[in-house]
């Protein structure tokens, strides 16, 4: 009797993933409910057509094809995948430490556990993609990345974009007896790091133009030498080797504005450091955490510094450490207010607790925070701040098909999630209506 | 000249004293509410609440509003009573841990809370705008007895009746982390032992030979005193069991976590639960479990044990149980009538109900979605916390 159960459960599980395996390159049409595109206007009684994992039209007015696999969601809610910017999934924390050092060539991917149980029940949350940064133990702690929750054991298969922005900390205490004095010790450290390299841009710019002039210049030389070969040239220089440095290359993409760098700083001094560097250097600057943001809201709004806070709620706080001090369940509220650009992360005290993103979104809510503003910042606001928003964060033509139904609006406390698509394949589906 | 000073003099102190006389008598004040949510008597739709001298004087759809009262109209907000925290730590000082066990003796019965509690600490002033008027302030759980808990109101700066109950039960812990190196007991069996020991003793107590350990006790023993037993995991809860079995105590399982998986074992003793805050864990499992615990019959109170997590979210504890499994009426319970029944304090807290201290939270919305702000926080008919629009 075991066996023959051992064996049904086998061919299922076969049987499930050669379907899922084929789900992808199908048409799926979700009918009826209520669509949040959070781009744009709710659209009552809509479809959603997916077309090979991307979001094919959506409207009211959609032609269905015959062959499509039809999923009702009359008197339902269906919304994009929900993002959990400052998540710790998959991450073992002492795994990715590397001391105070400044080390932005440091890559999350490198230091990520795939096989964490938890991953699908934070998925059956309507969490369909997390970023995940470096820990705040470094000065600079290395680059992190936007992965989709579809499942897979495969790193590279739920990369969704890698090196969104380097990691880097400003006054957070490791065994809570920050001093100004170190805190101003780190600030000048980073300082420091983006003067030389600076500086090594400097001498690359001024190595490459020796070198392209060398390069002329030893061209011309050997065609002189051909036409005349028993003349003296005077042979040309080559200019002094330039060593490439792993580090200043990561750090001179920043300045350069290819990636953001991203400042974890919680005390309002840490804070105006931040945006003080990012006027000196001029670089793309987004606020992680930003504990004390509320005290110095118009100062932020106008940095255009965009914002990624977290946690919403002091009961993610596991150590009750100097820079959480100030901490206050409005600071969301009056950092939007404000017009900061502001994305919501869990920042929870453990990999699973992305799950409660939508929660973030609602206490933002309950202490002022508008309602379609606190969503927005749970989804497309994320994705715009993280550079991923030409392929997830609303439900738009052309995006991933990474799709929420909800039987509830996504801020009722009580609402369930019915089902989750990510690529358009299945990842979640509620068994029994409990 | 004198004359005339003695004159003005008089009248100053008759008026001071006409002011004071004033200031006694408040006037009566009447909430229109869109929503009352009475606890014990349903939800009243477009009512109001009569309170008079601090008390609740009368509530319901048609409570006649007498002449010459205030009216506060809140007609498109929910109204419940102040919630009650089973079991906090705040108020006492930065260092938390160190202030909460006096853990160089295993024994500290006559160590009360209060004496480390700070009226004007800055946590109890921001616990106000949580909604949560009423604590039970206690010892941790890393003394085998920890000490006693009391019971007081938040509003530590206006009223001057507070403390409840200095004394509302004594702390024991059954949990590993009362288990200690440097001092006895180092093992479970000899945790257990020691409290049969104390209570053996306790039992024995003659009031001549004065001993305040002893006497509260004794009280325990006697099952005048609840006996609030921390126990976490089931092993611990069962450690927990055995003793109230052997000495018939009435005992509160406190931080009762794996309670789920003995819940019957639980609820044939009739033993209350406090349960630890949801937002500690993220597994589904555990978001579960107080659905199952109250299933099995077990009367469930929520507990922020704050500083450990905010004060705030003692109500989001209710709500995520209620979204993973828990009854709606047993969540909300769960942060008033149910925490004043098992602390004692039910003739006065817990509902809105007639003769009832007037501590009320009004919100924007319904009291079991995190989205619903506080507005406004009364308690003893004071508003001790009003919402400002900046």
């Amino acid at each position: 009797m075991k066996d023959i159960k051992r064996i049904f459960v086998f061919t299922s599980l076969i049987l499930q993933i050669l379907s899922a395996g084929g789900f992808g390159a199908e048409q799926i049409a979700i009918q009826g409910g209520t669509i949040l595109p959070i781009s744009g206007a709710p659209i009552k009684d809509g479809t959603v057509l997916v077309k090979d994992g991307k979001i094919a039209a959506l409207g009211r007015n959609v032609a269905v094809p015959t062959d499509v696999r039809v999923i009702n969601a009359n008197d339902k809610f269906v919304m994009p995948g929900l993002i959990d910017s400052q998540s710790r999934l998959f991450v073992i924390d002492s795994e990715f430490n590397e001391g105070r050092s400044i080390a932005p060539e440091l890559n999350i991917l490198d230091g990520l556990d795939p096989f964490v149980k938890e991953s699908p029940e934070v998925a059956a949350q309507g969490v369909t993609a997390v970023y995940i940064a470096p820990v705040s133990h470094s000065l600079i702690s290395g680059s992190g990345a936007v992965l989709k929750l579809n499942g897979s054991k495969d790193v590279n298969k739920m990369l969704l974009k890698g090196d969104i922005a380097v990691k880097a900390t400003i006054g957070v205490s490791a065994n809570n007896q920050s001093s100004s004095l170190g805190r101003l010790a780190e600030y000048s450290s980073i300082r420091e790091a983006l003067l030389e390299t600076k500086i090594y841009m400097h001498n690359k710019e001024k190595y490459e133009r020796e070198l392209a002039e060398y390069n002329q210049k030893k061209a011309e030389y050997e065609k002189k030498k051909q036409a005349k070969p028993t003349e003296k040239f005077e042979k040309p220089k080559r200019p002094a080797r330039f060593r490439p440095n792993p580090t200043r290359e990561v750090l001179a993409r920043i300045l350069s504005k290819e990636i953001p760098l991203q400042i974890e700083a919680h005390r309002v001094t840490d804070i105006l450091n931040a945006i003080r560097l990012a006027d000196e250097f001029g670089f793309t600057l987004i606020l992680d955490k930003c504990t004390e943001g509320y005290m110095i809201a118009d100062r932020i709004a106008r940095s255009k510094a965009s914002v990624i806070l977290g946690p919403v709620t002091a009961s993610f706080i596991e150590t009750p450490r100097l820079e959480y001090r100030n901490h206050d369940v409005r600071n969301a509220a009056v950092l939007s207010k404000k017009g900061v650009k502001l994305a919501l992360g869990v920042s929870g005290r453990d990999g699973a607790s992305s799950k409660f993103i939508t929660l973030a979104a609602a206490m933002a809510v309950a202490s002022g925070m508008d309602k379609d503003l606190a969503l927005r910042a749970v989804t497309l606001t994320p994705a715009e701040i993280l550079g991923v928003a030409d392929r997830i964060g609303s439900l738009d033509v052309g995006k991933d098909a990474d799709v929420v139904i909800l039987n509830g609006h996504p801020l009722d406390s009580l609402s369930r999630v019915e089902m989750v698509l990510i690529d358009g394949r299945t990842v979640f589906e509620r068994k029994n209506q409990q | 000249m004198k004359i005339r000073r003695f004159l003005s003099l008089l009248v100053i102190l008759s008026c001071s004293i006409c002011l004071e006389s004033l200031g006694e008598e408040t006037p009566i004040l009447a909430i229109s509410a869109g929503k009352i949510w009475t606890i014990t008597d349903g939800i009243i739709t477009d009512g109001v609440i009569i309170i008079n001298n601090g008390k609740i004087q009368a509530v319901g759809e048609n409570a006649d509003v007498p002449e010459g009262a205030k009216v506060l109209d809140m007609s498109d907000k929910n109204v419940m009573p102040g919630m009650i925290d089973a079991h906090c730590h705040i108020g006492l000082s930065v260092n938390v841990q160190r202030e909460m066990d006096e853990t160089v003796a295993a024994v500290a019965a006559d160590m009360q809370i209060l004496d480390a509690f700070d009226p004007y600490a800055n946590d109890v002033k921001k616990a106000l705008r949580s909604g949560v008027t009423t604590v039970l302030l206690a010892p941790g759980y890393r003394n085998p007895i920890g000490g006693q808990a009391a019971v007081v109101k938040l509003d530590t700066s206006r009223a001057n009746d507070w403390v409840l109950k200095r004394t509302a039960g004594v702390d024991f812990s059954v949990m590993n982390q009362a288990l200690m190196f440097n001092r006895e007991p180092t093992s479970r069996a000899g945790l257990v032992e020691l409290l049969r020991e104390e209570l053996d003793r306790a039992k024995a107590y003659k009031p001549e030979k004065f001993n305040p350990r002893r006497e509260v006790l004794k009280r325990v023993v006697d099952a005048n005193l609840p006996a609030y037993i921390w126990a976490h995991n089931v092993d611990e809860i069962a450690s927990a069991m055995t003793i109230v079995d052997e000495y018939g105590l009435n005992a509160v399982l406190v931080a009762a976590g794996q309670g789920d998986e003995i819940a019957d074992m639980i609820a044939q003793r009739n033993l209350p639960a406090i349960y630890p805050p949801l937002l500690l864990s993220s597994r589904d499992k555990d978001l579960q479990r107080p659905g199952k615990i109250a299933g099995s019959g077990v009367k469930l109170a929520f507990a922020s044990l704050a500083p450990k997590t905010d004060l705030y979210d003692l109500r989001t504890s209710a709500i995520l149980a209620a979204k993973y499994g828990l009854d709606k009426e047993a969540a909300i319970k769960s942060l008033t009538i149910n925490p004043a029944e098992i602390l004692g304090v039910s003739d006065r807290l817990g509902s809105i109900s007639r003769g009832k201290d007037a501590d009320l939270v009004v919100l924007n919305g319904e009291p079991l979605q995190v989205t619903s702000g506080i507005e406004l926080v009364m308690v003893n008919g004071n508003i001790v916390y009003q919402r400002q629009e900046e």
